[in-house]
């Protein structure tokens, strides 16, 4: 059997649920009350197959009010999870509104964790990709990535470290029979936007 | 003379073989959970009963937060 389909807009990955996805997939249950999300970076290409170890999960989430920000925090605490920064909604809220990542595992482990990135429509590369997101589907856990035309490009040209570059080679490859060169044309100068 | 296979090389390999045959997610899936395995093991043992109040010291020793 191959290794994935396309079901109308979503792409399905034929494999079995792992650790690391039952783990993102009961913070996401816990955020999504809460707030819309994109997973980015090294678990797009994780979940997709690439063999390699990884310690946390980026998510980007648009910047939501002060007490609905409480809200998901307590709820997060009382599902078992964790914030290495603080313990306190108030504190944490001052990282969120002034762009900074906060990181979240389960109670009693360090990794994997999530990095929980804040944003909002400024960040026009971040707001570009959260609003065109791709659906993926591992078994009855279904998330949102960016297109993986865009995924492969940011890692090519903005992070560009020797993981990155694997890691966009591996998305490349595996999915070279429905990326669409228009898409890349597409993208492109909206990332380059962000070396400026 | 025989070609040496670099990284990238194997990268290419491997998303080809995974294209045609699934099975080599269970791999994969080995892999993660080893890991995570390992992971949990190593910091249960580092940071003891009070392990969030001694894993903040170990991030706030390295710059992590």
């Amino acid at each position: 059997m191959k290794g994935y389909k396309v079901e109308r807009d979503t792409i399905v990955i034929n494999r079995e649920l792992t650790s690391l996805d039952l783990f993102v997939k009961d913070f996401l249950s816990i955020l999504k009350k809460y707030s819309d999300y994109l997973i980015v970076s090294g678990f797009v290409s994780i979940s997709t197959g690439r063999t390699r170890g990884t310690e946390n999960v980026d998510i980007l989430f648009p910047i939501i009010q002060k007490e609905k920000f409480a809200k998901l925090f307590n709820d997060l605490q009382k599902n078992e999870f964790w914030c290495y920064q603080s313990d306190n909604a108030e504190s944490l809220y001052s990282y969120i509104e002034n762009f900074n990542s906060i990181r979240f595992a389960r109670i009693n482990e360090m990794f994997p964790n999530i990095e929980l990135i804040p944003f909002n429509e400024e960040k026009k590369t971040k707001f570009f990709e959260f609003s065109h997101p791709q659906k993926i589907r591992i078994e009855d856990f279904e998330f949102k990535i960016p297109p993986i035309e865009f995924e492969i490009l940011y890692k090519e040209i903005i992070l560009a470290g020797k993981k990155d570059l694997a890691d966009a080679l591996h998305l490349r490859t595996f999915f070279s029979k429905i990326l669409k060169e228009e898409k890349f044309k597409e993208y492109e100068p909206i990332i380059r936007e962000e070396l400026k | 003379m025989k070609k040496i296979i670099s990284d990238l090389d194997y990268v290419i390999l491997y998303a080809e073989q995974l294209k045609k045959n699934k099975e080599l997610f269970k791999q994969q899936k080995e892999l993660i959970e080893a890991q995570i395995k390992a992971s949990s093991s190593l910091f249960r043992n580092a940071f003891g009963e009070d392990f969030k109040t001694n894993a903040r010291k170990y991030l706030q020793g390295r710059g992590l937060i």
